[in-house]
C-alpha cells in the first residue's frame, strides 16, 4: 500500500504542476480561507497579550469612582451635571468601608513639564499616598511621598519612567528639579517603565505629585476620580457596599438615580470581549466562505480532471487499479492542491503577521495553523470524494474507448 | 490443461428496450503458448469477447475460468488482480501516460502489484531492454515514435511476466514499417514461450498467429484449431 501512496502523491503533486495556473486559481479559496482564519488568530492573541497587560495596569482589584460609567450609554449633559468628587469623601469611604485597603483620590490636569531647555506636555496627577497601593507600577529609584509630604503639601513628585529618559537621559533624577507649569517641584522617585495602555498611548510621561500641592498650586476643582483598592475575591462585594456607602454619602434617596458611577477592569473585559467576537465572528465568517467556494472549485476541477483523464483511468483499471487505487489516487491530488493552498495561506499570514508584530506584540498561534492546515485537508476531502468516487467507478471499457 | 476455458458466454445488452447479444453462446478454451487471432467484422462481438478474456468485462450468463479459476464470480477487486498479474494489455492507440516517462508507464502495473522501488526499477528496465528500449528509458510518449510507443506499451504488458498478452489491433495506429517491427516482436514473444491473444480484422496480421478464431454476431464460426465451420 505504501507505493501505491508515493505513487498517488508523486501522481498528483505532477498533475497539480503541470497545470500551474489552474491549480493556483483553483486553489485561492483555500488560501485566502486559511490567511484569514491564522491571521485573525494571530491579531486576536496579539489583542489578547496587550490587552492582558492594560487589564494589570488598571488592576482587577481597584475600583474607579468617577462621574463617568467608562461604557456608559447615558446622556452627555445628564453625567456632566452630576456633582464632582469630592476628597472628602476619601475619609468617608475608608471608615465605612470594610472592603476598602486603600482609597486614593485622583486629580488630573494636562500640564508642562519642563527642565532646562526640555519640554513636554504631558498629565499630572494630584493624589495622597494610598495612591501607590492603587496602581501596578512599583517605585524603581527613591521613594513614594510620605504622608508628611502630602499634609504639608510639599513640592515633591514622583514621575513616570519616560521622564528619567527624556529629561535625564536615564541619569539619576532623584534629587533633581523640575518645573511643571512653571512651579518647581523636587523629584523623590521614579516608577518602574509600563509600556503603552492597550497599545495607544504611554503612562510612563505622568508626575503625581501630593493632593495638598495639587490643590494649592493648580485647582481645586479639576476632574477627580476616586481610586480604591478591595481584595480582588471580593470585588462584588465590595462594589456593592461601596455602591451603598457613596449613595449614603451623596444623600440619595430611594426613587432617585444614581449621580456617580463605578468602574471596574471587568467594564473593559466586557468591551474587549465583544470586539474579540466582532473579529473572531468576521474571521470565521470569511473563512468559511472562502474555504466553502474554494472546496466548490476544487470539486468543479476534479471533475473536469476525471473527465479529461477518463481514459487514463480505463488504462489504469486494465493495468490492475482497483476502483480504491483510482479513489486514492483523485483524492490525493485534491488534498494534495488543497494541503499546498493551505501552506501557501500559512506562509502569506506569517509574512503579514510579521508586518502586525511591529505595531503590537504578536504571534501567529501553533494550533490555529496547524488546525487550518488540517481544514484545508479536510476541504480537499470533502470536496474530491464525489469526483474521486465518480472516477473509481467508471467502466473500464467505455473509460478506454472515451475519445 | 488449458490456460483459459470460456463455456457457454453470453453477453446481452439491453439497448432501448432492444436485446443486443454481443456474446451469443461462445465456447472456447485457450492453451498456453498459443498465438491466437481473433477475427471478425465490427460488431461481429470481437471486442467484447477480448474485453472479456481480458476480465475487463464479466459475461451475463456462462463459465469463464482462468487458470482454474472461476472469474465470472469474482469482484471488481479480484478482476483488478488478475488483470494485473496475469494479462498484460496493448493497445491500438498505446494508451500510455502523456505526462510519464517510459520507464514509469512500464512500472505502473508493478505499483498495483505493490512491488518496492528497486525492485520496479530493475524490472521496468529489463522489459524496456526487452523491446529495445534500453536507451529511451527516460523520454516521455511524446518524444516517441508511434513504434516505440508501442514498444513500451508492450513492456508494460510483459513487466509483470503475465500468463497472457492480449493485443487489440496492436499494428492499426501504426505505420507498415513500425507495423512489422512489432509483429516481428510478438512473433518472438510467441517464441519465447509466451501465451498471445490478438484481436484484428487484417489477414497478414492474423496470419502471424498459430491460430484464428473467426466470429460473426456474437458466435464463433470458424477456429482454425477445432475446425469449426
Amino acid at each position: 500500500m505504501i507505493s501505491i501512496f508515493f505513487e498517488n502523491f508523486s501522481m498528483a503533486f505532477s498533475s497539480v504542476l503541470s497545470n500551474k495556473t489552474r491549480s493556483l486559481l483553483t486553489a485561492l479559496g483555500i488560501i485566502i480561507g486559511v490567511f484569514s482564519v491564522t491571521l485573525m488568530g494571530t491579531l486576536i492573541s496579539g489583542l489578547d497579550r496587550s490587552f492582558e497587560g492594560s487589564m494589570s495596569m488598571l488592576g482587577r482589584d481597584i475600583l474607579y469612582i468617577s462621574r463617568y460609567e467608562w461604557f456608559g450609554d447615558q446622556e452627555w449633559w445628564e453625567v456632566r451635571n452630576r456633582p464632582r468628587m469630592k476628597i472628602e469623601y476619601v475619609n468617608k469611604i475608608k471608615n465605612k468601608s470594610r472592603y476598602a485597603l486603600a482609597v486614593a483620590p485622583v486629580m488630573q490636569r494636562g500640564a508642562e513639564l519642563s527642565s532646562k531647555e526640555d519640554n513636554i506636555r504631558t498629565e499630572i496627577f494630584g493624589t495622597n499616598i494610598d495612591y501607590i497601593k492603587t496602581i501596578s507600577a512599583d517605585i524603581k529609584e527613591g521613594r513614594f511621598f510620605s504622608n508628611s509630604d502630602d499634609r504639608k503639601g510639599r513640592r515633591v513628585t514622583v514621575v513616570g519612567h519616560g521622564i528619567k529618559d527624556v529629561f535625564f537621559k536615564g541619569k539619576n533624577p532623584i534629587g533633581e528639579n523640575i518645573k511643571i507649569d512653571g512651579e518647581k517641584f523636587r523629584i523623590i522617585g521614579v516608577l518602574e517603565k509600563q509600556g503603552k495602555f492597550l497599545g495607544l498611548f504611554s503612562v510612563d510621561n505622568q508626575a503625581i505629585i501630593p493632593q495638598g500641592a495639587y490643590m494649592r498650586l493648580f485647582s481645586r476643582r479639576g476632574w477627580t476620580r476616586l481610586s480604591v483598592k478591595v481584595p480582588e475575591q471580593k470585588i462584588e462585594e465590595a462594589k456593592d457596599e461601596i455602591y451603598s456607602i457613596m449613595r449614603q454619602i451623596r444623600g440619595l434617596k430611594p426613587n432617585q438615580k444614581d449621580d456617580f458611577a463605578i468602574n471596574q477592569t471587568k467594564a473593559f473585559e466586557k468591551q474587549y470581549n465583544s470586539i474579540k467576537i466582532a473579529i473572531a465572528g468576521t474571521g470565521f465568517f470569511i473563512t468559511m466562505l472562502s474555504l466553502v467556494v474554494g472546496g466548490i472549485g476544487i470539486m468543479n476541477i476534479m471533475f473536469v480532471s476525471v473527465t479529461e483523464r477518463t481514459r487514463e483511468i480505463g488504462v489504469r483499471k486494465a493495468i490492475g487499479a482497483t476502483k480504491n487505487m483510482i479513489l486514492s489516487q483523485f483524492l490525493m491530488e485534491a488534498i494534495t492542491i488543497c494541503l499546498a493552498a493551505g501552506i501557501i495561506g500559512l506562509i502569506f499570514a506569517y509574512i503579514i503577521s510579521l508586518i502586525i508584530n511591529n505595531f503590537f506584540p504578536s504571534t501567529m498561534p501553533l494550533g490555529l495553523s496547524i488546525l487550518a492546515v488540517l481544514m484545508s485537508i479536510i476541504v480537499g476531502v470533502v470536496s474530491g470524494i464525489i469526483p474521486s468516487y465518480k472516477a473509481a467507478n467508471l467502466d473500464p471499457i467505455d473509460s478506454l474507448r472515451y475519445e | 490443461m488449458s490456460l483459459i476455458n470460456l463455456q457457454n458466454i453470453y453477453k446481452i445488452y439491453h439497448v432501448g428496450g432492444e436485446e443486443v447479444r454481443a456474446l451469443d453462446g461462445v465456447d472456447i478454451s485457450i492453451f498456453e503458448n498459443e498465438y491466437l487471432a481473433i477475427m471478425g467484422p465490427s460488431g461481429s462481438g470481437k471486442s467484447t469477447l477480448m474485453n472479456m478474456i481480458g476480465c475487463l468485462d464479466t459475461p451475463t450468463t456462462g463459465v469463464y475460468e482462468f487458470e482454474n479459476e472461476m472469474v465470472h464470480i469474482m469482484d471488481d477487486k479480484q478482476l483488478a488482480s488478475i488483470r494485473n498479474r496475469k494479462i498484460g494489455f496493448v493497445f491500438q492507440t498505446f494508451n500510455l501516460l502523456p505526462k510519464a516517462t517510459a520507464q514509469h508507464n512500464v512500472e505502473i502495473p508493478l505499483v498495483y502489484a505493490n512491488i518496492p522501488k528497486t525492485e520496479r526499477l530493475q524490472m521496468s528496465k529489463k522489459a524496456l531492454a526487452s523491446v529495445g528500449l534500453e536507451d529511451r528509458m527516460l523520454h516521455k510518449p511524446n518524444e516517441l515514435s508511434g513504434g516505440q510507443r508501442q514498444r513500451v506499451a508492450i513492456a508494460r504488458a510483459l513487466v509483470n511476466n503475465p500468463s497472457i498478452i492480449l493485443a487489440d489491433e496492436p499494428t492499426g495506429n501504426l505505420d507498415s514499417k513500425s507495423g512489422k517491427e512489432i509483429m516481428g516482436i510478438f512473433d518472438s514473444l510467441y517464441n519465447e514461450g509466451h501465451t498471445i491473444i490478438m484481436v484484428t480484422h487484417e489477414d497478414d496480421i492474423a496470419s502471424h498467429a498459430q491460430r484464428t478464431v473467426k466470429l460473426f454476431d456474437g458466435k464463433i464460426t470458424e477456429d482454425s484449431k477445432t475446425n469449426i465451420k
